[in-house]
């Protein structure tokens, strides 16, 4: 029983990671077509923001100052990436640059984590203590992380159907070409779109860092699970990422209950290429809905 | 004024358009005819800016405008009307106007317009545009491009897949916009209905200009319906 | 012009067409014996081991440029596969004792049994889905490796010793520098060669059309597969000769990055360039090693940065953009313009007595939208049948159900005798039902001769101007044309042409409508065609259906229909208000 709980507790709370990382894909996904391959190495940035801003025994204050700052230097590092990755997209016959230069700033990300900060696991302290809950101890960073992800969701939800922006950006998701003959600022909203995604991922890493792995190893299972969960949920879909998440979170939480942790990411391989296999547009996706 | 000299235009290596030159000037409508694959959505596509011309000069109020993106093209008062009455599915019809317009205070104002002209998008100010029927998308895409207020409108084949009914309104809708001070450049493929409304049509035959003229004399031209139904010495009921 | 003009006509003797490739080839194996053999003549342990070492990373590059430029399919786990493949070879020879030439027989097979499975998804996904399940494969791989290591020693790795292979016999050159040359300037070969096979085409059009090659009668599925099992003989056996190259394995060795830097490898190099592979190891293997020689911990950022750059530098790869700048100046082929070919006799068909289609009660909706409403349609055998209504009536969706590619709601078709109602569209194909495209499928990394030959069923004789020319200086409706000559050359018993004439001048009209008569009297073809310009339609058609909202409002002679009320209003719709 005790087991159970701690796997469903872990599982959502992982789960949220997976799904705010899921979100962020599909914010560039959407408008760009573009999956950033860094996604995982950027949350681990923003863990590795908290970190360094953090001080050893933080306080709720140095948190709450700390926060927002380090989404905002995620974003801007994105929108930075989002402007170099667009770059040949300009010129060249393949329109697939974007499968290397993101994985090539991934790598790049990975590895000045590995030369400035070493091969080990970086610990950052939470400011709140552990809340009991259903009988167990658990990290307040969880609950702090599910939190995250539905606030992400409410955002970006008023965000797309609400502001002047926003509905130009979902427009650009749902047909290209109209979008440029009406007007609409292509370039710019895909870099923007890089940069919301940079406020997400930084800020999840950031609130999340007590429990995520901050390493210079760690970011490519993130993208992973990330991808997972979007995939399950319909990539492109940011209910489905939020409840795709936890999904994907809970069986690799009891896979490394059941199994050890080295056999987390099989069990997530084995749940992806069972969704594609069953279902590839996932839970609530598009694709099959999407004109033609 | 738009003016385009000697455009030639391509897809890749793939040349479509050959030494094509026209001019619109405000309030008048051109209507460009030619069978299918003759090169008239490239026309339009080309001076819209969404392919780069090999050779050749466009002209916008006397500013060359050939390589520059079709968003900035917007800006300058350019505005394409693609085929396939396409807006965006996803979006209410209130969204779809709203997105059109280059400021707020156009957005309130042609708003209204754009609804006293089609009272059903009024009723289905609300409703996604995946739910409106091609005709009701097709002036949903209309009323978009009314509120960006364009000195050039470029609308391809407003008629395609819509209701025959339904094609009337959309062709005054634009002949009244035109008489308000906008040139208009159409591709149709209903040409009986579009004749009838232009001030002059050009014939395209395999990317280069067959005939042109003003619309009435083109009427009366058989050489158009030769050229447009392909066969130079048949009409289809004299076969039958 | 008429020096073009086809005779599709079986020929006695096979002209090849000449090597385009060959001179790439020839360098491509020049610059690998070269660099095997200078550091092997020259006594350098460390660069001979090194160059080695790029030998087998070229190998598996060279498969993936096969796999990714060709075949289309997007694999982040060709590291897994060499890895899987040098692990098991490990595990024989160093942790039960066998050979290295037993091991073999264990790596080797397991390689390939890894890399076919990624096949299986590829049926179902493509591009980066199939990315990201290849890369988790990858990702897995080492993890299992370790946690398995009850069987693998785990993190602490296999040493095995193959002193037989490293054993220099003439002037520090060992049977290893001339194994590896063998497999690297093998698996060039390899490349080279199956471009020009059928099964190198068919990969092509499998990835740039899936419905082309539905409509030439074989199962994209199937090509897809083979080409994942091509690659992944040549991966692991190159995967395999780690084992006595290196001496040891690990998991460290084989993580995501090995996979991750075989498709950069590609990309960088040029994707779908024959030597590309070889630059992109080169560059992304060499250049941070040379630079940063003194900083192992740093090699890491250096290829990344490496990759970064050259894709914003050279977008089109190393050996892409060159050879791009090259021929830029350079004007494409001359052959003048594809002429209607008039074919020979040697393809006619056996006259079929009855119908060729029947089709009863076809319904098919998309959302909300009939797309066809209870439809009746018969083709008699040996005729040319004209299908006419507005854009939208379902012309084009009938012609897909006939060919098999939409799967009807209810409805039974027949075709050329046989139930085709739920048949995959290739097998439908392979009945003899020939089908064209609105948005003709033409492909231009094929000549123009090989975009007709590889529907062919013998070899034909074309013009020697089509065996170097690509057709991507072709006009849109040549490429209509184009898909024509394809069709007719590919012997078909049944013809679907989706608005063949479109484009057309009336003079190549005239010459179209005569080419559908001398299919039809001469070779016994029966012809189903859907074509906006009516006058054409009435003139060639011996039946006609018209549609209207999925519906058939019309259907015989055209003398018998041309008076009825619905086709005078598509006349004077089009024509005269």
């Amino acid at each position: 029983m005790d087991e159970l709980v701690i796997i469903l507790v872990r599982g959502v709370g992982v789960g949220a990671v997976f799904s705010l990382v899921a979100m962020s894909f599909n914010v560039v996904c959407n408008s760009s077509g573009i999956l950033n391959f860094a996604q995982g190495n950027l949350l681990v940035m923003g863990g590795l923001c908290a970190y360094l801003l953090l001080p050893g025994d933080p306080e709720p204050i140095h948190w709450l100052v700390s926060l927002p700052l380090s989404a905002l230097l995620v974003a801007a590092f994105l929108a930075l990436q989002g402007w170099i990755t667009l770059l040949p997209l300009r010129s060249s016959v393949e329109q697939h640059s974007w499968l290397i230069t993101t994985m090539a700033v991934s790598v790049m990300i990975g590895a000045v984590i590995l030369v400035w900060q070493g091969p080990f696991a970086l610990n950052v302290r939470s400011p709140f203590p552990n809340f009991p809950l259903f009988g167990t101890r658990t990290p307040m960073s969880y609950l702090l992380a599910v939190a995250c992800a539905v606030f992400w969701y409410v955002v970006l939800r008023w965000f797309h159907s609400r502001t002047q922006t926003g509905l130009a950006m979902s427009a650009l998701s749902q047909d290209l070409d109209a979008a440029r003959a009406a007007g609409i600022q292509v370039r710019r909203l895909q870099i923007l779109s890089f940069a919301i995604s940079g406020l997400i991922v930084g800020s999840s890493g950031f609130v999340a860092a007590p429990v995520i792995k901050i390493s210079a190893d760690s970011g490519i299972s993130y993208v992973l699970n990330g991808f997972i969960a979007a995939v399950v949920g319909g990539l492109g879909n940011n209910l489905g990422a939020l409840i795709g998440g936890p999904l994907v979170g809970v069986a690799a939480m009891f896979a490394a209950f059941r199994f050890g942790g080295q056999l987390q990411n099989a069990f997530s391989l084995a749940l992806l290429i069972a969704v594609l296999m069953l279902r590839p547009q996932g839970l609530f996706g598009r694709m099959a809905a999407r004109r033609v | 004024m738009l003016e385009v000299r000697s455009l030639h235009a391509g897809y890749g290596r793939v040349p479509v358009l050959r030494d094509v030159s026209l001019q619109i000037n405000p309030g008048e409508i051109l209507l460009v005819l030619g069978p299918n694959g003759a090169g008239k959505s490239t026309l339009l596509r080309t001076i819209a800016g969404f392919i780069a011309p090999s050779a050749g000069e466009i002209r916008l109020d006397g500013q060359s405008i050939a390589g520059r993106s079709p968003e900035s093209l917007v800006k300058r008062g350019l505005r394409l009307v693609l085929d396939g009455h396409r807006v965006f599915p996803e979006l209410t019809v209130a969204d779809n106007i709203r997105l059109g317009a280059r400021s707020k205070r156009d957005a309130a104002q042609l708003t209204d317009q754009v609804l006293d002209i089609f009272p059903i998008l009024r009723e289905k100010y609300r409703a996604h545009a995946r739910d409106l029927s091609g005709g009701q998308q097709q002036m949903l895409a209309l009323g978009q491009a009314f509120v960006s207020r364009p000195s050039v409108l470029m609308c391809d084949e407003p008629s395609l897949g819509i209701a025959q009914a339904l094609i009337p309104p959309i062709l005054n809708f634009l002949r009244n916009w035109a008489s308000n001070g906008t040139a208009v450049l159409i591709v149709e493929q209903q040409i009986g209905v579009a004749l009838a409304m232009a001030d002059r049509a050009m014939v395209l035959e395999r990317g280069q200009v067959a005939l042109a003229g003003t619309a009435a004399s083109l009427r009366l031209d058989r050489r158009v319906q030769e050229i447009y139904l392909g066969f130079g010495d048949t009409d289809p009921a004299n076969v039958a | 012009m008429s020096e073009a003009a086809a005779n599709l006509a079986p020929a006695g003797q096979v002209s090849r067409p000449p090597g385009i490739v060959d001179r790439e080839l020839c360098l491509g194996i020049a610059i690998i014996a070269i660099a095997i053999l200078i550091p092997s003549l020259a006594g350098s342990i460390y660069w001979t081991y090194t160059v080695l070492l790029l030998g087998l990373y070229v190998t598996v590059a060279v498969l993936q440029n096969m796999l990714l430029g060709d075949a289309g399919q997007v694999s982040f786990g060709q590291g897994a596969v060499f890895g899987v493949a040098a692990y098991t070879c490990g595990i024989m020879a160093g942790m039960h004792g066998y050979g290295f030439a037993t091991s073999l027989l264990f790596g080797i097979p397991a390689g390939i049994l890894v890399g076919s499975l990624f096949a299986l998804p590829a049926l179902r996904v493509q591009g980066y889905y199939l990315g990201f399940v290849t890369l988790s494969a990858a990702v897995v791989f080492p993890e299992l490796l370790v946690a398995f290591n009850d069987y693998t020693n785990g993190i602490n790795g296999i040493r095995v010793n193959v002193p037989a292979l490293n054993r220099p016999f003439f002037a520090g050159i060992t049977p290893l520098c001339v194994i590896v040359f063998l497999l690297a300037a093998g698996a060039l070969v390899l490349h080279a060669w199956l471009r020009r096979q059928r099964l190198g085409q068919r990969m092509v059009i499998a990835a740039a059309s899936p419905e082309a090659a539905m409509t030439l009668g074989f199962s994209p599925g199937h090509v897809r597969s083979a080409a994942f099992v091509i690659a992944a003989v040549g991966t692991a056996m190159a995967g395999a000769l780690y084992v006595p190259l290196v001496g040891f394995v690990s998991p460290s060795a084989f993580h995501v990055e090995l996979s991750i830097f075989f498709f950069f490898s590609v990309i960088v190099g040029g994707q779908g360039r024959l030597i590309g592979p070889i630059a992109g190891v080169a560059v992304l293997y060499l250049l941070p090693n040379a630079l940063l020689v003194d900083l192992v911990q740093y090699r890491l950022l250096g290829y990344g940065a490496v990759a970064l750059l050259i894709m914003l530098l050279f977008p089109d790869g190393i050996v892409g953009t060159i050879a791009k700048r090259l021929g830029a100046g350079r004007p494409g082929a001359e052959f003048g313009e594809l002429a209607l070919a008039m074919p020979n006799s040697a393809l006619a068909t056996a006259a079929r007595p009855g119908l060729a289609v029947d089709i009863a009660d076809a319904r098919k909706t998309y959302g909300k939208l009939a797309a066809l409403d209870g439809v009746n349609l018969q083709v008699r055998a040996g005729s040319i049948h004209g299908l006419v209504g507005p854009n939208g009536s379902g012309k084009t969706t009938l012609l897909n159900a006939i060919s098999g590619f939409i799967a009807l709601d209810s409805g039974r078709i027949a075709a050329l005798g046989r139930d085709t109602t739920s048949q995959a569209a290739w097998r439908t194909a392979r009945l003899g039902i020939g089908r064209t495209f609105q948005t003709p499928r033409v492909f231009d990394a094929l000549s123009i001769r090989e975009n007709i030959e590889v529907a062919a069923a013998g070899p034909l004789q074309l013009p020697e101007a089509w065996t170097a020319a690509k057709p991507d200086q072709l006009p849109h409706a040549q490429r209509r044309l184009l898909e024509v000559l394809r069709v007719v050359a590919s012997n078909a018993e049944l013809l679907l042409l989706d608005e063949p004439a479109a484009g057309l001048s009336p003079a190549e009209r005239r010459d179209f409508a005569q080419l559908l008569r001398t299919l039809r009297d001469r070779l016994g073809k029966t012809i189903v065609f859907v074509e906006h310009d009516l006058a054409l339609v009435w003139r060639v058609a011996d039946q006609i259906t018209v549609l209207d909202a999925g519906r058939v409002i019309a259907d015989g002679k055209p003398a018998d229909i041309v008076a009825e009320k619905h086709v005078r209003a598509l006349f004077t719709g089009a024509a005269d208000a």
